[in-house]
């Protein structure tokens, strides 16, 4: 279908402040005009009026006048558009007609590649916040947290530690958040942090010979509380196991802080601040430099404090999903699956028969040699 | 207003033929949901202004990409409701710069003056599905003299940029106050990222 339009615009020369659009045509890409103000028809025309010394009163009608489409010229239109989109799809792979030129638009404003990980690789990307902090005892709290990814135990030769898991150069493993001041919710004091991150790390499964399960980075966190005098006190320590499944977690983690016996260091605390700090926050759960079958915290005296709330958001890409999802497409016919397993009820039987033959054959010899001595060789094992 | 269809496609067309050829399609996001609300704010007649940021490799195909809401004084409870609306289609070519939502919430008092209530900020979830997300909120505190301004006449310190609300970078030098929370009902779907090899 064809349309025949035409716009006036009245000015007069040079005088833009006398220009008024009549009307107003838009074509998008899926092939759809929109005429603003639409066609008059029954209503009555428009009336635009000028102001200005002479007040003038202009009225002015809209009409499709275009012809109707001839039916063979909408089918040669349509073979047109449909070699167009064929065309199109072998370079680009789209579909004909509308989806064509759908698609051509989306790859012209994004581009075709979409970025893949290296073969043999699992890339876990995780977008998380820490939330909130609640259930502490003073006031004015921040949370620095880090990820830290495990390491293998191996040593190599030349005496570096290997690690399967990896993250890219720029890649901020850790954070500190905003401090905030608690207000009263319920029973306990909760603060808001919302502090955004973004983490990226990639597995790579270097030593086939083991076959242990890969271990999952870990996230620590530290919750810190800063006073009027600009004195911080440890808050508490916690840590985390990223999850191993994509999708959407809120985890909390539960907190503790070191405490040492008697009253003295709690009255400092309180008047003086600054109180018991681990070295290594790793401490928390394995420390690094434990070598061993059994860990002690004999000895360590801590107290629960309050809770942090992470929420993550967790994706994992690699090509071994890719080639599981075209596999599974491939064996799509239900005569392929069907066929698979003919094949294999026939070996099964097979095997069957085979064990029942043998039995027989047992049970049939058990029988004779009691009654026989083994005199005939002609007893087939 | 008119629609007219240039072409023959859409009227009895085939569109779902299939080639046996690969296809390269762009993985496609959808975001559809509603900013539903308020609550556990000290101050009523409140409205939020909220916005969505994405990395350089997602192009926003359709929808508005920031908005502000009505105000809203609750009569009954204190939860403020605005059900604003939020429909969003991305494409992309990467997983860096997962779209992440902020918002502002401000508050207008009986003589027309807007305070600020609170920022905050949360990403879009990254598993299809409908999500009920409930974002808590944070203002900046400034010195006590600012705090008792801010009772008596109101203002109060603001970010100069607003990239501080989805940006880690320096927050630790910001001392701030919790706020309320806002409560968001976000559905997502997700498509031909299992062509890529993503797993959510």
């Amino acid at each position: 279908m064809t349309l025949n339009l035409g716009v006036f615009l009245v000015s007069r020369l040079g005088y833009k402040k006398y220009e008024h659009v009549l009307c107003t045509l838009k074509v998008d890409s899926n092939g759809v005009i929109t005429v603003k103000p639409d066609f008059t028809g029954l209503k009555g025309p428009y009336r635009i009026e000028t102001e200005g010394e002479k007040q003038e009163l202009w009225k002015y009608t809209i009409d499709n006048v275009s012809p109707l489409a001839q039916p063979e010229e909408e089918e040669q239109e349509r073979r047109v558009l449909k070699d167009l989109g064929l065309h199109l799809e072998f370079w680009f792979g789209l579909f004909p007609q509308l989806y064509g030129r759908h698609k051509e638009y989306l790859s012209s404003l994004v581009g075709t590649d979409f970025e893949l990980t290296v073969p043999g690789a699992l890339r876990l990307f995780v977008n998380g916040e820490v939330v909130s902090a609640q259930g502490y005892e003073y006031d004015n709290l921040y949370v620095h947290f880090f990820v830290e990814l495990p390491a293998t135990s191996e040593l190599t030769i030349s005496g570096l530690w290997l690690s399967d898991w990896s993250s890219p150069a720029f890649q901020q493993l850790s954070g500190v958040t905003q401090t905030c001041a608690t207000k009263s919710l319920g029973m306990d004091k909760v603060a808001y942090f919302s502090y955004p991150f973004t983490f990226e790390a990639f597995f790579l499964h270097e030593d086939e010979s083991t076959d242990a399960l890969p271990e999952w980075p870990v996230l620590y966190c530290e919750v810190l509380s800063l006073d009027f005098w600009q004195r911080y006190r440890v808050e508490g320590y916690g840590a985390v196991v990223l999850p191993a499944t994509p999708g959407s977690h809120t985890l909390t983690v539960s907190t503790w802080r070191p405490v040492e016996l008697g009253t003295v260091a709690e009255l400092r605390r309180f008047f003086i601040g600054g109180s018991l700090e681990l070295e290594d926050l790793s401490y928390v759960r394995i420390p690094g430099s434990f070598k061993g079958e059994r860990l002690s915290r004999f000895g360590l005296r801590t107290e629960t404090t309050g809770t942090v709330t992470f929420r993550l958001h967790c994706l994992q890409q690699s090509r071994a999903f890719m080639e599981s999802s075209s596999l599974r497409k491939r064996m799509r016919s239900v005569l392929d699956r069907l066929e698979g397993f003919s094949q294999q009820s026939s070996i099964h039987n097979v095997l069957e028969a085979f064990r029942r033959a043998r039995r027989r054959m047992q049970e049939a010899r058990e029988s004779l040699a009691q009654d026989l001595v083994s005199t005939s060789g002609a007893l087939v094992s | 207003m008119r629609f007219m269809e240039l072409g023959g496609g859409g009227r009895g067309t085939d569109v779902t033929r299939e080639a046996g050829i690969l296809r390269s399609a762009m993985a496609e996001v959808h975001v559809i949901g509603q900013i539903m609300g308020a609550s556990g704010f000290s101050e009523s007649s409140l409205f939020c202004k909220w916005g969505i940021h994405t990395g350089a490799a997602w192009k926003l195909l359709s929808g508005v990409r920031e908005g502000q809401t009505q105000v809203d004084t609750p009569q009954i409870g204190e939860m403020a409701y605005w059900s604003h609306p939020i429909d969003l289609h991305f494409a992309t070519k990467g997983l860096q710069g997962w779209p992440r939502l902020h918002f502002q919430v401000w508050s207008q008092d009986s003589f027309g003056r807007c305070q600020l209530a609170g920022y905050g900020f949360c990403h879009v979830p990254s598993s299809p599905g409908t999500h009920q997300l409930a974002c808590p909120t944070w203002r900046p505190l400034g010195s006590w003299r600012e705090q008792l301004a801010r009772a008596f006449v109101g203002g109060g310190p603001q970010l100069l940029h607003g990239d501080t609300i989805y940006s880690g970078a320096d927050r630790y030098r910001l001392h701030t106050a919790a706020g309320g929370t806002v409560h968001l009902e976000i559905s997502l779907l997700l498509r031909h990222f299992d062509r890529y090899g993503v797993e959510c």
